[in-house]
């Protein structure tokens, strides 16, 4: 192929590569919908400050639900990312209230998240245990450890804590760049490295990454420790945006939110399949119906119903749309 | 802005319990909380009357809540005092496990049993046991037809308290006009005539003020992100009511980060519970103006001394734990309750 012909088939190239992404992510075209639709019915949805409001509230579940994802195209699930979170804000935001620098106190909450990833780890990846028991018994435990170190309600961090969850950096809020940090590592991790292809290959089988000589326990293992870390940065970032941190509340369901973010951005829940872009769909369609739906005044009972709906609809069309395309 | 330090107000209804914050909606919205609307209360003496109590079990299913850790430890306290241990179940806001936790109660004859039903019907024949046993039955946030006595809390008269502070300063401040939002719960009767009271005492008070939004919202979380959604709709929002103080805290950080100054002087947020952080920018003078709130040493008091007074043959031993709406010039009150608070 000559130079002339390459730049006269790129843009059919691209325009190809953009129709496939389409019918792997149908979920593009329903936000598109979505969005315009809200759009045009409120007026102000696609204000800056509505969309910098729903960026910020989606940075923590992206943030979240990055490494789920990856836990889940591996084959497991972590289900205590909800008291974890909790945990990382109580032991971050007590550190502040402390005195400690920001990053000693963020560095506090990364630790107690790691030590949660690390007994999910362990116990799902080395002693062999069902992830789904382990870490809905951890949800509890941790909720009840967090309880009872922290039975009161903490607030008053300081402005150093506070700017993790308010600063601005490059006019974006601080949680929306370390969340557009994550969505690119986790992409970058699972397209140009070695150990994301592993992912890929213990979700689909196992056994056979297992004789193709991949280390069967240490990825999972780690993206275990990585996904208590996101968790707890998520509840150090929460408490810093809220200046307040309550152990019995914070983050209680955000376990469902990441798996549904995960689940409708197209991971198959039985593992080896899924990608980032898919995740940052979904963590973008939820906090949008969200948004959209109290933007339209919608009374609670109908904008529960709305979003179980759009929920599962959103999830059957990520399923059914690439075997069609297919 | 009208503010009482812990004065008895009247009763509103029977089906009334204790304040709440957070996420507690959803397990309670699933338990479908309230007292059953024609229950007829019929107190009966106890077999337990006249007798020493060494033990009370306070059977609080709400323990995810900071509110049931600094009960549990006043009332311990208070128990103490009398001689008397304090027991507590571990519900985990679950209406079965509950129910399974005061059966076994009654079937260890525990003297006297203080308890806040998830559902008041399904706890009616477990009240009705307990007394058969001659063991102390004490309703807590409404009444059982089978009980020695309750212990009641006035709602409805909190939200009333703080629309109409509301509407006060809406009328002084912004000449009675003005946009309000209000962050609701519908889910929960507590939560209905929290709103209930709230809405009504403010539009009777300020009709010129326009309602913008009503919003279901208990959790700062929730509370931050509708009223985000409802300032990029109405930048010039000026008056946040919350049914509890979590919600309007998150509503008091969307105003704060949509650029709002922390005394902005044509801005007014409210809520209800007496939470540590409200409190404490009340006390600050920011634009987080009011907070109906309950006393822990109060309703810890009534969890002990109510069933002492049964066990004694005390006539009427029932009490209503007192609401008072506390504002930027209650410091006392408001160092009072964080001090109760821990």
């Amino acid at each position: 192929m000559t130079a002339a012909d390459s730049v006269l088939t790129r843009p059919r190239l691209v325009a190809s590569g953009g129709l496939t992404t389409l019918r792997r992510q149908p979920l593009i075209v329903v936000l598109g919908v979505m969005v315009a639709a809200f759009q045009l019915s409120t007026g102000s949805f696609l204000d800056p400050a509505n969309l910098r409001g729903i960026a910020t509230d989606a940075a923590t579940l992206a943030i979240v639900a990055v490494p789920s994802a990856l836990l889940v195209i591996s084959g497991y699930l972590d289900l205590s990312v909800g008291s974890t979170l909790a945990l990382g804000g109580l032991v971050g935001g007590w550190l502040a209230g402390q005195g400690q620098s920001p990053v000693v106190a963020v560095l506090g909450a990364l630790a107690a998240g790691a030590a949660v990833g690390a007994v999910n780890g362990v116990l799902c990846c080395y002693f062999g245990l069902s992830a789904f028991i382990v870490t809905l018994g951890m949800l509890t435990a941790v909720r009840g450890l967090a309880q009872q170190l922290f039975p009161l309600p903490l607030s008053g961090f300081g402005t150093g804590f506070a700017w993790l969850g308010g600063a601005r950096i490059a006019g974006l809020a601080a949680p929306v760049v370390v969340a557009a940090l994550v969505l690119a590592a986790g992409a970058l991790f699972l397209a140009l490295t070695p150990a994301g292809r592993h992912v890929f290959a213990i979700g689909v089988n196992r056994e056979a990454a297992h004789l193709s000589g991949i280390d069967v326990r240490r990825t999972p293992f780690a993206l275990f420790v990585i996904t208590g870390v996101a968790a707890a940065l998520a509840g150090a970032i929460k408490a810093s945006v809220l200046d307040s941190v309550v152990a019995g509340t914070s983050g209680s369901g955000f376990e469902l939110a990441v798996l549904t973010a995960v689940l409708v951005g197209g991971v198959a829940l039985t593992g080896g399949s899924g990608s980032i872009l898919g995740v940052l769909l979904g963590v973008l369609f939820l906090g949008c119906l969200q948004n959209g739906l109290t933007l339209l005044d919608v009374p609670t009972f109908w904008q529960q119903m709305a979003q179980g709906s759009a929920l599962v609809a959103g999830a059957a069309l990520a399923y059914f749309a690439p075997r069609a395309a297919r | 802005m009208t503010t009482r330090r812990f004065a008895t107000v009247p009763s509103a209804t029977r089906r009334q319990f204790l304040a709440y914050s957070g996420a507690v909606a959803a397990a309670l919205t699933a338990a479908g909380c309230s007292a059953p609307p024609g229950a007829a209360t019929a107190t009966r003496p106890s077999a337990s009357s006249g007798a020493r109590l060494t033990k009370i079990g306070l059977d609080y299913p709400f323990t995810q809540l900071p509110l049931y850790s600094t009960l549990v430890k006043l009332s311990t306290a208070g128990a103490k005092k009398h001689g008397a241990s304090l027991l507590t179940t571990n519900d985990g806001a679950n209406a079965d496990t509950q129910a399974s936790n005061l059966t076994t109660w009654v079937a260890r004859k525990v003297p006297a049993i203080v308890s806040f039903p998830m559902v008041f019907e399904a706890t009616e024949a477990i009240a009705k046991a307990a007394l058969d046993a001659g063991l102390i039955w004490v309703t807590y946030g409404g009444s059982l037809e089978h009980q020695s006595a309750d212990i009641q809390f006035s709602f409805r008269k909190g939200g009333t308290l703080l629309g109409t502070a509301a509407a006060k300063w809406a009328a002084e401040q912004l000449g009675g006009k003005g946009k309000i939002a209000f962050l609701t719960d519908s889910t929960i009767e507590l939560g209905r005539e929290r709103t209930k009271g709230m809405i009504d005492a403010f539009t009777e008070l300020a009709p010129g003020v326009d309602v913008v939004a009503q919003e279901q919202a208990i959790d700062p979380d929730t509370g931050l992100a509708k009223t985000q959604a409802i300032l990029a709709k109405h930048p010039d929002l000026n008056l946040v009511l919350g049914v509890t103080d979590a919600a309007a805290y998150g509503g008091f950080k969307a105003l704060q980060q949509a650029g709002r100054k922390k005394d902005d002087a044509r801005t007014f947020v409210g809520g209800q519970d007496g939470s540590a952080p409200s409190l404490v920018a009340i006390k600050q003078g920011t634009f987080y103006r009011a907070s109906a709130a309950l006393a822990p040493d109060d309703i810890a008091h009534a969890i002990v001394e109510v069933p002492r007074a049964v066990a004694a043959g005390k006539a009427d031993p029932g009490v209503e734990v007192p609401i008072a709406l506390v504002g930027p010039g209650d410091t006392a009150a408001i160092d009072d309750l964080l001090a109760q608070n821990g």
